[in-house]
């Protein structure tokens, strides 16, 4: 395993795992949770495959369980959705409960 | 043939739009308006890729100047493209990004980069000029292009100015969470500001989070305009949001729980436009008093045994509804039924006609159909029956992403041994709902 890019806290394994099983259910995935790759993107034609709906649903289940709102720039810029270690380091980061 | 400016009258230090956290004043965006049009190409449509909606309009109202007509497809796929460049091998794109420009040749925008033309007027636009173009999904794939005339264009975007600044006590500062490439973003977010003399504001929020930034940066008084999709995801994060002045929603059918909700977390009125493609936008109403559709002003309706017919207004000739409504007189009616097969997700659309089609051309698939589980959900969500010996789920969404927008991909596809149609190849409502229930029932609310 390499060293989170970005400046954010480091998720552990567990809070990875949570997000993920996180994301599935509350979409209604069909993939389990420890399938989804830790370093593959959730959002775009590559991955895990999440649309613009998928992302906005997901923020509002991290911002009732974490306690913060994810912020963008623009609907083109899901950076923190490049993958599951990014969001889950994401959480980490700017969890508040 | 009489012409209209390009922009209304007003003073030269209007604020017209709000863009990177200044405002641009009218003087500034007709400058840079026809610095831009003096860049663009001599000939050929152009395609409007800019994601800053700002940018945009820029692009869009310097094609206006050129004479160039705008396209607007419902999906912007290589697949899309590639076919609109076959028809007009001269179609350039508009971009403020690197991002992927389909391999059309570019031009750019970059406000900052423009230099702005000074003591100029607004051009005066012949009334017949096309500007816009606009497609819905024929059922054999080949996408049906409606034109919008200038002329038609401004008389219903004054209509629909009339009607939302009587409602919101002013003209507003107008937000969007809608993409503005489709025509009801392009009209209410666009359009409405700079036509109808409020303020265009180039943030594009998608977040809660991100909408209440955006409000907050914005001078009052405030529209907001969304779909029911986006609505109920902004009630859900329960945040502060800075006082909001008038709401309009679109594209799908809002519950009135929803509508009661937002007005009274938001504190503003919410009206729900109507409109189609093919005629524009048409009615509004304030979903929350239970009352009819209101026609805009100059439009009726009439009825012509099974259809409805609208004209009047800016419609230039008298145009069949594709929805079932019942008259209360010529300008109010209920909504009965959704006659088309529309499908409209997020200020997306397509058509499930169209969607078929896309899904039986997928090397493998034998046959298929999309289904809607959940009409009623906010968050409408597609799922598709198909008959593909030997494919994954995977292999499928990975060819049919060659040639639709993500948020119309299935999910779940459903395999099975055939589909249950009836003799004449068709199948049948009821077997579908059965399908549904059998196989999705868990989904549905």
């Amino acid at each position: 395993m390499t060293q989170q890019e970005s400046t954010g806290a480091v998720a552990d394994a567990a809070l990875e795992r949570e997000v993920a099983e996180m994301i599935v259910s509350a979409l209604n995935l069909e993939i389990a949770a420890e399938a989804i790759d830790a370093t593959a993107p959730l959002f775009g034609d590559e991955g895990l495959g999440l649309d613009s709906i998928d992302i906005l649903e997901v923020a509002l289940v991290v911002s009732k369980r974490y306690g913060f709102q994810l912020k963008a720039d623009s609907e083109d810029n899901f950076r923190i959705f490049a993958s599951l270690r990014q969001l889950a380091g994401h959480i980490a980061a700017n969890r508040s409960k | 043939m009489n012409a209209l400016p390009l922009l209304p009258d007003a003073p030269p230090d209007t604020r017209v739009a709000w863009h990177r956290n200044r405002p641009v004043t009218r003087a500034e965006f007709l400058g840079k308006v026809l610095a831009l049009a003096a860049a663009l190409p001599d000939e050929g449509p152009v395609i409007n890729l800019c994601s800053d909606r700002y940018h945009f309009a820029l692009g869009f109202f310097a094609s206006i100047c050129r004479g160039r007509l705008s396209l607007l497809p419902n999906a912007l796929t290589r697949d899309t493209i590639a076919r609109l460049q076959d028809d007009h091998p001269a179609l350039h794109c508009l971009h403020d990004q690197a991002g992927d420009a389909f391999g059309l040749p570019v031009i750019p925008v970059a406000a900052e980069a423009l230099d702005p033309r000074t003591h100029t007027s607004a051009p005066m636009i012949p009334a017949g000029q096309e500007v816009a173009c606009v497609f819905t999904s024929g059922s054999t794939g080949r996408p049906n292009p409606h034109f919008k005339r200038w002329g038609s264009l401004l008389t219903n975007i004054r209509a629909e100015a009339g009607r939302l600044w009587d409602a919101a006590g002013g003209a507003c500062a107008v937000l969007g969470t809608v993409p503005f490439q489709h025509m009801y973003g392009l009209e209410s977010t666009v359009l409405l500001p700079l036509l109808g003399g409020g303020m265009l504001c180039a943030q594009r929020p998608f977040f809660p989070g991100d909408i209440a930034t955006a409000l907050a940066e914005l001078p009052a008084p405030r529209l907001l305009v969304t779909t029911p999709f986006h609505l109920r995801a902004l009630l859900d994060a329960d945040l502060t949001l800075p006082p909001l002045d008038l709401i309009v929603s679109a594209t799908a059918p809002l519950a009135t729980e929803l509508a009661q909700r937002a007005e009274s977390t938001l504190g503003a009125a919410l009206l729900e436009i109507y409109g189609a493609t093919e005629t524009g936008q048409i009615a509004t109403r304030r979903t929350t008093t239970g009352e009819p559709w209101h026609c805009f002003d100059g439009i009726a309706l009439q009825q012509h045994g099974h259809q409805t017919l609208v004209s009047g207004g800016h419609i230039e000739q008298a145009c069949p509804l594709n929805d079932i409504v019942t008259l209360e007189d010529a300008t109010h009616f209920r909504l009965v039924g959704r006659g088309s097969d529309m499908i409209n997700i997020a200020g997306k659309r397509s058509s499930l006609a169209y969607l078929n089609h896309v899904l039986n051309s997928v090397e493998g698939v034998r046959d298929g159909t999309f289904c809607l589980p959940d009409p009623d959900a906010e968050a409408a969500r597609l799922a598709a029956f198909v008959v593909a010996p030997g494919m994954t789920a995977e292999s499928i969404q990975r060819a049919l992403r060659v040639h639709l927008d993500p948020i119309f991909l299935p999910r779940p596809i459903v395999f099975l041994d055939q589909l249950p149609r009836n003799t004449t190849g068709k199948l049948p409502h009821d077997a579908l709902q059965a399908l549904i229930q059998t196989h999705l029932g868990d989904l549905r609310a």
